[in-house]
């Protein structure tokens, strides 16, 4: 008997924390998907009343300001990640195959630079963009996303070709390839759905990027998060148009967590 | 017995390695190395934009850090209780999370694209979002908690509740991120010790102290590192929830250097921020890195 | 097909030195085996004369051309991987080909020498999958295909045969010797199995903490080991060893342990009369003991307690508690009735003992080979 109502109480305690996390992980979102959706009057209060609209989704397309800051944000996102990916992968593949001073300072060199805070190197790099004239353009915002991840990633892609077996490499050296050749022909492929993965993870981060965007993007190039950012705390009440175009915003990471999520999580388990 | 001559200069293969790496460094010496070098000759100056001439002054911008009471004693600890409460809540939670996912049962894979979304969503949004939910008169969260009966806690308003929900947030983000990394780890391990545990007639509880904890060590001391580090450069969560107020009370490190140098527009004081920020880091980091090493290989 | 030499080849990582001062003479056409225990360098040297390590000192030489910096691409060999390190990403025809293609063969002519090779290996019905639709006997096949295509100068092992299970390798075993009948091109084989060794190669060379310990055939080997560890290492179960002393009685010289004597033939005892020391350590193969008493005049025997005994339906094993050290003789017929605890009168013939110096573990007996 004892059992049987201890056996009830785990079962009950268990779908009691699968509900929670529901609501605490959903909660939060639905409540920004309904504000969104609600006429400015019903914003407040959102759980009374039940007229809702999609003119808040038009208002905001129509402030060219956010259509253009979604346009930047996606090609900025895309560049920085074949960029980031492309430069890393070699330094990722050096990190795993060989030994020696080398490969022990690079390493040294890219986990001290990961402990940097990014402020400590964006605000000087926010001078040196002033002074070069690439502030606020793509080139001054794209080269920056790109050295944000120089570091983590290597370390990311070292973890990728450690995953790999190096005779098959060793195969390639004998079977008339030059070291080069064996890293594109035969290391690359071997380690594409961890790079693949790392990719979509690169898109999402340099899409929710913030503090770059923030100091390094102004009116000729804005940002979706720097955009989203002046809504919240310049304006601060026009709560039903600040949840569309966080929404909007959202839509990415959506659309990336339903379909995509096998790379995600390989990605997030390296 | 015919040794080779020692080359002076590279070989072949190295040669290679430095070809490898060569994209990679140059960006990163462009665009980190160097601006931390032209940011600690800016540290060095009166340099702001009421006063431009730059003139050298030494270390008095990094005296007046040093002395900013708001530096000492709200940034900092800020700063570390944040690294500290976020890094250890959301690992508990992760490691709660990840076990109570470990066995199959009904929606589990809808649970698990729902822990991802804290993951893939901006910390921008989710700020917002939740700076909505908390709003002092609208917010849903608030108006529940009125009903509870908890109407008059200052969230926005009051240093401690702000801070609380600076950091509730940060779990809020990370927890998922413990969770999908514990889960596939619980999922790589070996079954035979569990099996042998059960044999042993262990308890559920003894089994995961004495057995799967001491398994999952190294994976949970990289993710503690990893984190660590990037908990102490948090700032989107931090300016949109309260962009450091009420009254600077709940200022961070990336914050307070941004005010200095944005805000205020004292770009010297705030490029000192930055490099004492920095150096924190590296003595913090090169800490870490040293018991990591102690205990898990993470160099190779 | 290109005969390879090695002299004075030293690998050092860092200060760090784990083959020392190499000398090998592999003759065009011959299959030589490298032997030794896991750690003991043989990877190491095989991967020098690859070119996938650099040699720290000495020179290699691949047909008549010192090869020290040729890049492994340019020396013409091929090489089969203990993990067959196939493409993964590529089907086994393009596995197949892809050395020919990094080397700018016409497609015809790639056709024919892929075809060449999947006949000889049987290999017809697997060549469009990709490697992981294999079992472990059929990729190492396709690796072993992978170095036929090519028609290198030289093939090159490194244990392909250690991930099989035994049933399969015994098979492989057999299909690398037919096939070596067939293309016979210069090979250097690592091995950690005796077995292997033994059955595969023209010529053996024993490799010890990255010193080579013997060079020689088999059966050289086998029947005059250089030194006791390789007396231990080559032969199963491995060579019993037992500290004797040598003692002299009316002209016949005997060795002598604790309840233990055997009585040497002439040859024996004239060389061992001429070593210094009075302590040796005597070497008995299981396989030369037999059960009851001695037939011919050579022949000693001695007395033990059965320990333990090994049925093996073929032969029994047992292992004998002499003179305070455990011996194992082999080879004793299934249907004798030996028991443990039983005390068995054993015989062996005294020109089958080999003797070690006690010290350095050098034969005594044996003419020196190449010793180190
Ligand atoms: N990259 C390396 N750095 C240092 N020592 C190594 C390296 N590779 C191999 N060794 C050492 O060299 C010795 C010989 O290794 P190896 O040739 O692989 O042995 P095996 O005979 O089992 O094939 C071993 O003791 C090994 O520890
Ligand atoms: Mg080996």
């Amino acid at each position: 008997m004892i059992a049987l109502a201890l056996d009830g109480l785990r079962r009950a305690i268990f779908a009691i924390s699968i509900v929670a996390i529901f609501v605490l992980f959903v909660g939060p979102i639905m409540i920004l998907g309904v504000t969104s959706v609600r006429p400015a009057s019903g914003a407040f209060y959102i759980w009374r009343g039940t007229n809702f609209t999609l003119n808040n989704f038009v208002e905001v397309l129509h402030q060219s300001q956010v259509l253009e800051a979604m346009w930047n944000s996606f090609v900025l996102s895309t560049l920085a990640t074949i960029l980031s990916l492309g430069i890393t992968v070699g330094s990722g593949y050096m990190l795993s195959r060989f030994g020696g001073w080398i490969q022990r300072s690079w390493f040294a060199t890219i986990y001290v630079f990961r402990t940097v805070p990014y402020i400590s190197w964006v605000l000087p790099l926010y001078l040196v963009n002033t002074r070069l004239g690439i502030y606020d353009s793509y080139l001054g915002l794209l080269l920056p996303h790109i050295a944000v991840h120089v570091c983590f990633f290597s370390w990311l892609m070292k973890g990728f070709f450690d995953g790999v077996n190096p005779s098959m490499e060793y195969a390639a050296l004998i079977d008339g390839c030059t070291r080069w050749g064996a890293f594109c022909r035969v290391a690359l492929p071997a380690a594409m759905p961890g790079i693949a993965a790392l990719a979509i993870l690169c898109w999402l981060s340099t899409w929710n990027e913030f503090l770059f965007a923030l100091i390094l993007s102004g009116k000729r190039t804005p940002l979706i998060t720097s955009t989203m950012a002046q809504f919240v705390t310049e304006t601060g009440t026009e709560w039903n148009l600040m949840s569309a175009t966080a929404v909007l915003a959202m839509l990415p990471a959506l659309l990336v967590t339903i379909f995509g999520q096998k790379y995600v999580i390989r990605g997030l388990r390296m | 017995m015919i040794v080779r001559s020692t080359k002076l200069g590279l070989d072949e293969k190295e040669r290679f390695m430095l070809f490898l790496i060569a994209p990679a460094a140059i960006v990163l010496a462009c665009f980190e190395i160097i601006p931390i070098l032209i940011g600690m000759n800016a540290s060095f100056r009166d340099w702001s934009l009421v006063n431009p001439q730059r003139t050298w002054v030494g270390l008095k911008q990094y005296v007046a850090v040093f002395t900013d009471p708001v530096f000492l004693k709200i940034v900092l600890p800020n700063t570390f209780l944040l690294m500290t409460a976020s890094v250890g809540l959301s690992l508990a939670f992760g490691l709660a999370l990840a076990s109570l996912l470990n066995r199959p049962f009904f929606g589990r894979a809808v649970v698990r694209t729902i822990i991802l979304l804290p993951l893939t969503i901006a910390p921008v949004i989710t700020a917002t979002m939740i700076r909505w939910s908390f709003n002092d008169q609208f917010g849903v969260i608030t108006n529940f908690l009125s009903y509870l009966g908890l109407a008059d806690i200052g969230w926005l308003s009051d240093r401690w509740p702000s801070f609380a929900l600076v950091i509730m947030t940060d779990i809020w983000i990370w927890t998922p991120w413990f969770t999908i990394i514990l889960l596939a780890a619980l999922q790589g391990l070996p079954p035979e010790p569990f099996e042998a545990a059960r044999i042993d007639a262990a308890t559920p509880w003894c089994i995961f102290r004495r057995i799967t904890m001491p398994m999952l060590r190294p994976v949970i001391i990289v993710c503690v590192l990893i984190r660590a580090i990037d908990a102490f450069r948090t700032f989107d969560q931090v300016w949109i929830l309260t962009g450091g107020g009420p009254a600077r009370s709940t200022e961070v490190f990336s914050v307070y250097t941004y005010v200095l140098a944005f805000v205020d527009l004292d770009i010297g004081r705030g490029a000192a921020a930055a490099g004492v920020g920095a150096i924190i880091m590296l003595f913090v980091g090169g800490v870490l890195y040293k018991l990591v090493n102690r205990s898990v290989e993470v160099s190779r | 097909m290109a005969q390879i030499v090695l002299h004075d080849v030293v690998k050092k990582y860092g200060t760090f030195q784990v083959v020392h001062e190499v000398n090998l003479n592999i003759a065009d056409g011959e299959f030589v085996v490298l032997v030794g225990p896991s750690g003991c360098g043989k990877s190491t040297t095989l991967r020098m004369i690859a070119g996938l390590e650099s040699i720290s000192a000495g020179t290699l030489r691949i047909g008549n051309k010192v090869v020290n910096d040729v890049p492994p691409k340019d020396r013409d060999i091929a090489m089969v991987f203990q993990n067959y390190a196939l493409y993964q990403h590529m089907t086994v025809f393009d596995n197949l080909a892809f050395g020919l293609r990094n080397r700018k063969v016409p497609e015809m002519e790639i056709r024919s020498e892929v075809t060449r090779a999947t006949q000889m290996l049987g290999l017809e019905p697997l060549l469009a999958r990709k490697p992981f639709q294999l079992s472990g006997g059929q990729q190492q096949r396709v690796a072993l295909g992978r170095c036929i295509v090519r028609r290198p100068q030289v093939f090159l092992f490194d244990e392909p045969l250690s991930n099989l299970d035994a049933k399969l390798r015994a098979q492989m075993r057999i299909e690398i010797k037919a096939l070596r009948e067939r293309v016979p091109t210069t090979s250097v084989y690592v091995t950690h199995d005796q077995v292997e060794a033994m059955t595969l190669g023209d010529r053996v060379v024993v490799m010890k903490d990255g010193w080579i310990q013997q060079i020689g055939t088999p059966l050289e080997v086998y029947n005059r080991p250089a030194n006791r560890f390789v007396a231990s290492f080559i032969g199963a179960p491995a060579m019993n060893f037992m500290e004797v002393e040598l003692v002299e009685e009316h002209g016949v010289v005997s060795a002598q342990a604790k309840d233990f004597k055997v009585e040497l033939p002439d040859e024996q005892a004239a060389v061992l009369r001429k070593h210094s020391a009075k302590t040796v350590t005597l070497g008995i193969r299981p396989e030369q003991i037999r059960l009851g008493m001695p037939s011919g005049n050579t022949g000693s025997s001695f007395s033990g307690v059965v320990t333990v005994t090994e049925q093996l339906g073929s032969e029994l094993v047992i292992a004998l508690n002499v003179a305070d050290s455990t011996i194992m003789a082999s080879r004793i017929s299934p249907e004798t009735g030996v028991s443990p605890h039983a005390r068995v009168q054993m015989w062996v013939d005294g020109k089958a003992l080999q003797f070690f110096d006690h010290e350095n573990g050098k034969a005594i007996t044996c003419a020196p080979c190449t010793l180190r």
